[in-house]
């Protein structure tokens, strides 16, 4: 087990590069307390102000833009601060449950101590298998180790959960290319969260406008590469999405480009023909270059209950996800279906999105999220 | 994993056994088996507990139907309680009596508002309106030009003002515009939003009272997991959605959201969205949704199917003739068009929990059914009440060809009804044949 948690996992570990630059970079454990996560509890002024603390930016090359994004220097509005501010309205009543659970916390054996802790996982979405295999183990463990208290209870509940989550989250972009191909179901936040993902990723970026099915979608991320200045690669609407992304394997090849984030359609998992579809555009590019795509990103929406699990579970049937991005994490929803998730197919999570700005998007950090979970920490 | 869910709701059901009266432990062994299919349905956990406290209660020393076992009788309570609350039957669209008609679309980000505004305004077109779009999402990147490019493919004009005025401005001004052009059905699309994000929120308020809607639509996402709740109430709150628009249904999510926002807020899910072609809109019909929500809307519709179909009593009179040999022809006909008018053979049996694996490659071919019905039709009534008059070569020869099929056929059929005819008297004295005949269902 880890003994060093920080609340927030840098931008500065999350890229693994390649290996020229490992020594500064990949799996160094960095010792500086980092300013973002900090708690936080003042309430945001209105959705300008929302800017949260931009990352770590030694290794990010920010584009002027995301000046925007940093305006707010405050560390009390660390996105950690943020989750919880959004997670306040729906979590006051549970958390306060919750507390008072705790306190009055007598002995392991009190049935309904044990039924609040489910009901407090599977209003997070947890959904009921992975909340009845928690549950089971918690109170086995409370058990066993004869806790009384209240405090090591919560921290006993939050060191389970983290377990659960804790999968290593770096985003491989050793190669070159690298190629990053982004799935996911309709209106989950691929083209936005690529948008963002630019904004972090170091080096030079390529998009590709694999999206040709939805309406305006091209466009919508040929403005995110105006935004960050991004080459964008497209074609028109309707065209074959692989071909699309063919093209801009082809071009980042030839361009000396670090980086090739490629877009596609949003489909339901359930579609079988549109699946296979993407089981193309995988194959495409795996042709062209050997090893690629090097990473195959999933956006869930974190609003999504648990058909969210049976989304990831035929994703990564077609596509090899090798990470979840959790998006929407800004609103009410807990994204307790990330636990679901990893407890039941092992995919990590690597990214969590909790806003609309462009600096909104964070490495996942697994105690964060536990804590947070759990609340009232 | 939702298979191994239905599973254990079937099993939970065949466990149930007993006549008479509902006992407190059959309806708990169900209900507990029916909370945990509305939790993994996404169905809010608070609702769940009330839901499934209210049918306890209800089901509880409840006389159990002839017609059904006992955890047949406990699904359906469930079911009419679902269905119940989720409002009986599909809402229409009602239209301002002074035209235009305004209907304002409100949702979360993602969730389907753009498509679905498109969608509206291709269904009341459909109804003889001329719709009219106006496009008051300036946040997200190219939220305009979707609409833009939906309104091109459909045919019908786009307001559009860019990005940088204020959302309920625009609104106004394109209502205004709509109502000046002639348009009689105008359709505000609204940016996604999240509820905690209150400035954002109270913006939406502005644009309702800019626009003053005739009917504000909550468009819900079917994935939507527990905080559908939080959002339903908080969208309540600030722009007073009197109906919701339920997207994505061509996914296998099972939708418990649009029962949890139902309750809390009494509004109805009016629309259902499901799929990517304009066209897949329709009215929403509630009594569908309970059955996608427990899970098991095959066992739910062939409770119903027994219940209006089959006549109780004609069953058990057909029953005692059949144990006393009495039974004919007649009867035959009478219990063949019983089963048809429940659906295709097929269907009908692959309804019947278990069952479904073991027909899995048997091919069950419903004109076998109609080919014994047209033998068995062309029957002369003396002869259904007499089989044995049909022994007659020329008697078998006059049905196949009124039937249509060879007089091999006919014979073949007499044959077998006459073993099934003793088969039964047997029964009907206590003892089983050895062997048993093969039913009369195989004419080819």
């Amino acid at each position: 087990m880890r003994t060093e948690h920080r609340m927030g996992r840098s931008w500065r570990n999350f890229f693994r590069r390649s290996e020229e630059t490992t020594e500064e970079g990949a799996g160094v454990v960095v010792e500086a307390p980092e300013p973002e996560g900090v708690k936080a509890s003042q309430p945001v002024e209105g959705a300008s102000a929302e800017a949260v603390l931009e990352p770590v930016a030694e290794s990010v090359t920010v584009p002027p833009e995301a000046d925007e994004a940093v305006a707010e220097e405050d560390i009390e509005s660390g996105w950690f601060g943020r989750l919880r501010r959004g997670l306040r309205r729906s979590r006051e009543s549970f958390v306060g449950q919750l507390n008072a659970a705790v306190a009055e916390f007598r002995d392991t054996e009190d049935e309904e101590f044990w039924e609040r802790v489910e009901e407090i996982l599977i209003t997070s979405d947890v959904g009921v298998s992975t909340t009845a295999k928690l549950v089971a183990e918690l109170e086995q463990e409370a058990l066993e180790k004869n806790i009384t208290s209240a405090e090591e209870l919560r921290k006993l509940m939050i060191e389970h959960a983290t377990r659960l989550l804790d999968k290593p989250v770096e985003l491989d972009i050793s190669h070159k290319p690298t190629v990053i191909l982004m799935v996911g179901v309709n209106g989950t936040g691929k083209t936005t969260n690529i948008g963002k993902l630019v904004h972090f990723l170091p080096g030079n970026v390529m998009l590709a406008a694999g999206d040709t099915f939805r309406a305006a979608a091209i466009e919508q991320l040929q403005r995110w590469g105006e935004r960050t200045g991004a080459e964008v690669i497209a074609r028109e609407r309707g065209a074959d999405s692989a071909a699309v992304a063919h093209e801009a394997v082809e071009a980042a090849k030839r361009s000396g480009t670090d980086v090739v984030l490629i877009d596609t359609a949003g489909r339901l998992h359930t579609k079988i023909n549109l699946m296979a579809e993407l089981e193309k555009v995988k194959r495409v590019i795996e042709r062209q270059m050997p090893g690629a795509p090097h990473e195959v990103l999933l956006t869930v929406d974190a609003t999504t209950g648990q058909n969210g699990l049976r989304q990831a579970k035929l994703f990564h049937e077609v596509a090899g996800v090798t990470g979840i991005i959790l998006t929407k994490l800004d609103g009410t929803a807990k994204g307790g279906i990330a636990l679901a998730i990893a407890d039941e197919l092992g995919v990590p999570i690597k990214l969590i999105s909790v806003g609309e700005q462009i600096g909104d998007l964070h490495p996942f950090e697994a105690r964060e999220f536990a804590e947070a979970l759990f609340g009232g920490l | 994993m939702f298979d191994v869910l239905g599973e254990r709701l079937n099993s939970a059901l065949a466990e149930v056994r007993g006549s008479g009266a509902l006992t407190e432990d059959q309806v708990k062994k169900v209900t507990r088996e029916i909370r945990l299919a509305l939790l993994e349905a996404d169905v809010n956990y608070a609702v769940v507990k009330e839901f499934v406290g209210n049918v306890r209660e209800r089901a509880t020393g409840a006389e159990v139907s002839k017609a059904l076992s006992p955890g047949q009788q406990i699904v359906k309570i469930v079911n009419e309680e679902l269905a119940n609350l989720m409002g009986g039957t599909a809402q229409k669209l009602t239209f301002a009596s002074r035209s235009p008609t305004v209907v304002m679309l409100a949702g979360l980000n993602g969730h389907g508002k753009t498509t679905t505004a498109g969608k509206l305004a291709l269904f009341v077109r459909k109804m003889g309106k001329n719709p009219y779009l106006v496009a008051c999402d300036t946040y997200r990147p190219a939220a305009i030009e979707q609409l833009q490019q939906i309104g091109k493919e459909l045919n019908v004009p786009v307001y559009i003002e860019g990005t940088e005025p204020a959302p309920e401005g625009i609104a106004e001004r394109g209502v205004k515009t709509a109502s000046d052009e002639g348009y009689d059905f105008v359709i505000v699309d609204t940016a996604g939003r999240q509820v905690v994000d209150e400035v954002m929120m109270e913006e939406l308020a502005r644009v309702r009272r800019a626009v003053k809607p005739h009917s504000v639509l909550l468009v819900l996402d079917v994935v939507t997991g527990q905080n559908a709740v939080e959002v339903a109430e908080a969208f309540k709150e600030y722009a007073d959605f009197d109906g919701m628009v339920l997207t994505k249904l061509d996914g296998d999510a099972r939708g418990g959201a649009a029962l949890s926002v139902v309750s809390v807020t009494e509004r109805p899910v009016k629309f259902a969205s499901e799929g990517e072609k304009m066209g897949e809109f329709d009215y929403f019909y509630p009594d569908r949704m309970a059955g996608r929500i427990l899970g098991m809307g095959d066992v739910l519709t062939l409770i119903e199917k027994a219940e209006s179909e089959m006549d109780r009593e004609e069953a058990e009179a057909q029953g005692k003739k059949m144990l006393a040999g009495k039974f004919d022809f007649e009867d035959f006909l009478k219990q063949m068009q019983m089963i048809k008018k429940m659906g295709p053979l097929s269907g009908l049996l692959g309804m019947i929990p278990g069952l479904n694996k073991q027909l899995q490659g048997v091919d069950i071919d419903d004109r076998m059914l109609n080919r014994v019905e047209a033998i068995v039709t062309s029957m002369t009534l003396q002869e259904r009440r007499n089989p044995k008059l049909l022994q007659n070569p020329s008697r078998a020869r006059r049905i196949a060809r009124g039937s249509g099929t060879t007089q091999q056929d006919v014979q073949k059929l007499v044959k077998q009804f006459g073993q099934m005819q003793k088969m039964m008297k047997q029964m009907g004295k206590g003892g089983l044949p050895k062997r048993m005949p093969r039913i009369p269902f195989n004419v080819k």
